[in-house]
């Protein structure tokens, strides 16, 4: 319906082999002027690949590119950046330690060696403004919250002048306000005539916000479709090949004895600021207990504070009677609980060693694979491979650095290690980030029989639906307290949104 | 322009291309150098190579060399691979070489031969172990830079033997020693006047057991993740001050070993020059390996004919020993370079209108 040169960017037959796979098996992508176009496939289906061909990081083995009609060659980012094209990334890549300016202007060729860093800021306010939302461009980036950074690399792309802009899972890690307020910034550029690339999970969202949706299965083109044409359903099975059931079996929980007591914990973050403040909770075994909260709430710090990562400045932590507080990681790891951090490249996995080397790290310990003093790496195999299967992890090669699987893949990896051996106590944080829907409804029941089996879950997610769905009882958290704890079953939405929001009106009543 | 694009793997050939590379173009910087001396490169490469293996003693006197570099070496790979830095060996092999000479110079007389020695070498292993903690504990408590506290420790150590050595340990006014007695005198192994001693054996071992504590066992395991990501290490329970104190330990305590081998078996006596400089040369072993202390113990014994050789040629042409130093940074120079050729396609282009 379009002529042809309507068409900002066509890829043509992409074709990216890694040892042990072909990430793109001749893949054709085209993308209109002012459109969004969302990229959606299962994990592992080869969508950050495709799109890292784009931004010059991987040089595609077979096809080609062509931007508004032109054939290029796209050799490095900064190639594609003289393209008009700036990529967002899975893991964002702004240098923690850097100002907002220094980010922005990190890398630019057309900066002389004195850089000018009012009249920059002023540049990075201008775009800010434009766009409705604020940033502070002499803030450090590890001041800023996760959204902000998101921002951030916003402002970098527009900064070097995309009109084409790629978003890998950019609402993975943001809230649903924070998600909207993207949203909000994204249809202003596409109005403007800018042409955005979108990858999500989410298909509620790929809904609302995309023009034309291009599926990708194991690395294949699927088709593309425009999204008002099809139902969510239809696009979940365009993805996996059969139909998904988003339904989860729960029957009534079976409260055990009570495994974790944390009463009065007082604990700083890591800026010296109060993180979680007076804070009480218990979780028995056999029950989830949702942490609800807008993230920055203290959630990380308590979770840290039970797995002996951060230390208790006041107050307990007792684990089936026990008193832990301020145990060692070590203690706590034997004694049974596990933890699945929101940051999995910082703090789950180690980038560089092999899968089975970060599927080892919980128990290399244990026997089969611990033989006194060394470790048998014959048994770290089996046990990996076992992890593998069960989980349908995408893994091409167990020797490649794990940093060389798919976002979701190395999820379902920490995931695997964590639920898999049926701990005393779990505390998993955003288990389903980054998840596609087939795995999510996976591990969600996988949650679900593990509390069956009597372990006691505690779950921190900002993402209140997934919450509703699987726990037991659903807390509140904000500023550091806990300021309200329900059943499921009465559950009113409205009021909990309120209290996230930290309305105490609500919490009073 | 030039132009660097991150690879997304490094090819095998490339892997050993680059030492081997760097090695060859070592020996050309060397050649150049040569040049200005007046001196035909080739002649004097000639000279090294039959310096270092021309006969049986010149290849035993190569080994002479070898041993402590293969005992720092190996060391040196446990410790780089938790990504502690040591760069102090020439100090931890200092005081591993006064704590046993402590013993053969003012010990018992009535030890039995196998006793003392025994003594020594465990002394000089606890010396330099010792050397090596502090600037772990430093570390770990106070996140204190090892490469500036063990670089430090090293004039420190230099300094501890001065003092000894124009204090009361010297003789008539001369910084030497009075001589090791037979019984503290490390046994040779072949005849005069080769001065191959057991510490071949110790160093053997060394490299074996280093090796399976690498690949094999859980402490290896361990320092490895401590190495890559030391917030998952703490996450996974494991204890980084300790795994960080023993492994220092370790290492530290080869290069005591290598100080006091070497000073009871070649020199048999403490004096102010006991090459101490080993302890910066099995840095470049240990990086030329690829930090795997077996193929360390090949590679120790090249840079050993280097400097075997470098002595040759400095008697028979005149050719100052410096160039054998000159060598030896240019090859770990161009190690470094060739880190960045590992990681990165480079290509030359032209500037390209935006
Ligand atoms: N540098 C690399 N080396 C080897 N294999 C790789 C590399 N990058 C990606 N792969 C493999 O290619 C496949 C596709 O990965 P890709 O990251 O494109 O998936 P994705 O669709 O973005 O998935 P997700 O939704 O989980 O992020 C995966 O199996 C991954 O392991
Ligand atoms: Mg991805």
């Amino acid at each position: 319906m379009d002529g042809q040169e309507q068409l900002m960017l066509v890829m043509n037959d992409i074709t990216k082999r890694f040892p042990g796979i072909v990430a793109n098996d001749h893949v054709s992508f085209a993308l209109r002027k002012g459109e969004i176009h969302t990229l959606l496939g299962e994990n592992g289906a080869g969508k950050s690949t495709l799109m890292n061909v784009l931004d010059g990081i991987y040089y595609p083995d077979e096809g080609e590119i062509f931007i508004e009609g032109k054939r290029v060659n796209l050799r490095s980012p900064l190639d594609s950046m003289k393209h008009g094209i700036g990529m967002i990334h899975q893991h964002f890549m702004l240098v923690d330690s850097l100002s907002v300016i220094e980010n922005v202007i990190l890398g630019l060729e057309s900066q002389g060696f004195f850089v000018d860093k009012r009249a920059i800021a002023h540049q990075i306010e201008a775009i800010a403004t434009r766009y409705n939302f604020r940033v502070d461009p002499y803030a450090r980036i590890w001041q800023l919250s996760v959204g902000e950074q998101q921002r951030v690399e916003i402002i970098k792309t527009l900064f070097r002048g995309a009109r084409i802009l790629i978003l890998d899972e950019p609402t993975a890690v943001l809230t649903p306000q924070e998600s909207e307020e993207l949203f909000g910034i994204l249809r202003e550029m596409k109005s403007e005539g800018k042409s955005i690339i979108f990858i999500s999970h989410k298909l509620n969202e790929v809904m609302s916000v995309s023009d034309r949706v291009t599926v990708l299965r194991k690395g294949r083109l699927i088709g593309t479709v425009d999204t008002a044409a099809v139902t969510e359903g239809e696009l979940a099975k365009m993805m996996i090949g059969r139909d998904v059931l988003f339904r989860l079996e729960r029957k009534k929980a079976e409260l055990g004895p009570e495994v974790l007591k944390v009463e009065d914990a007082l604990a700083y973050n890591d800026r010296g600021l109060i993180a979680v403040n007076k804070l009480n909770i218990t979780v028995h075994a056999g029950e989830i207990v949702g942490i609800a909260g807008v993230a920055g709430n203290g959630q990380v710090e308590l979770a840290e504070c039970i797995t002996g990562l951060r230390r208790l400045a006041g107050g307990h932590v007792a684990l089936k009677g026990v008193d832990v507080t301020n145990a060692s990681p070590c203690t706590l790891a034997s004694a049974g609980v596990n933890y699945i951090p929101a940051d999995r490249l910082g703090v789950g996995l180690v980038p560089n060693l092999s899968t089975i080397e970060n599927a080892m790290l919980r128990n290399y310990r244990k026997e089969p694979i611990s033989k006194g003093a060394f470790i048998s790496y014959a048994a770290a195999c089996t046990y990996t491979d076992g992890l593998i299967k069960k989980y349908d992890i995408a893994v091409p090669l167990q020797n490649a650095p794990v940093k060389v699987l798919s976002g979701g893949n190395m999820q379902k990896l920490l995931l695997a290690r964590e639920i898999g051996e049926r701990p005393k106590l779990l505390i998993a944080e955003h288990p389903t980030r980054g998840l596609d829907v087939g795995a999510t409804e996976f591990v969600r029941s996988m949650l679900l029989e593990q509390r069956n089996n009597g372990v006691a879950i505690l779950l921190i997610s900002e993402d209140l639906d997934e919450i509703l769905m699987v726990a037991d009882r659903v807390a509140v958290m904000y500023e550091g307290r806990i300021v309200g704890i329900v059943d499921v079953d009465s559950v009113d939405v409205a009021q909990i949104g309120l209290m996230m929001a930290g309305s105490t009106a609500a919490v009073q009543s | 322009m030039l132009r660097f694009e991150k690879r997304d793997k490094t090819p095998i050939q490339l892997r050993l291309l680059v030492p081997a590379v760097s090695v060859l173009l070592g020996l050309l910087v060397g050649s150049v150098v040569m040049l200005f001396a007046r001196v035909n490169p080739l002649k004097a490469y000639g000279a090294i190579v039959k310096g270092a293996f021309g006969s049986g003693y010149t290849f035993s006197e190569t080994l002479v060399i070898a041993v402590p570099l293969i005992l720092i070496s190996a060391g040196l790979c446990l410790v780089y691979r938790m990504k502690f830095l040591n760069i102090g060996a020439k100090g931890q092999y200092i005081i591993g070489a006064i704590c046993g000479s402590y013993l053969a110079l003012f010990g018992p007389a009535t030890l039995s031969r196998p006793l003392l020695l025994t003594l020594m070498m465990v002394l000089g292993m606890i010396g330099g172990a010792l050397w090596a903690i502090i600037p772990a504990l430093l570390k770990v408590y106070w996140n204190v830079n090892e490469v500036i506290a063990t670089l430090l420790l090293n004039y420190i150590a230099s300094y501890i033997l001065w003092y000894f050595m124009y204090g009361t340990w010297g003789t008539r006014g001369f910084p030497l020693s009075k001589n090791f007695a037979v019984n503290a005198q490390l046994p040779r192994i072949l005849p005069a006047p080769s001065r191959l001693h057991i510490g071949l054996f110790f160093a053997l071992a060394a490299a074996v057991v280093i090796w399976v504590i690498i690949r094999k066992t859980r402490f290896g395991y361990e320092a490895m993740v401590i190495g890559e990501n030391e917030r998952a290490a703490r996450y996974a329970g494991i204890n980084v001050v300790k795994t960080v104190i023993i492994a220092a330990a370790i290492s530290g305590g080869l290069d005591g070993l290598a100080g006091i081998a070497h000073t009871s078996a070649v020199l048999r006596l403490l004096q102010l020059e006991i090459n101490s400089d080993y302890g910066y040369t099995a840095i470049i072993v240990a990086w030329l390996a690829g930090l795997d202390p077996l193929v360390a113990v090949g590679v120790s014994v090249l840079l050993a004919a280097l400097e075997a050789g470098g002595y040759q040629i400095q008697i028979v042409m005149r050719v100052p020993f410096g160039i054998v130093g000159v060598i030896e940074s240019a090859i770990l120079f161009c190690l470094l370079a060739g880190e960045i050729v590992t990681h990165y396609h480079i290509r030359l282009t032209r500037r390209v209108a935006a």
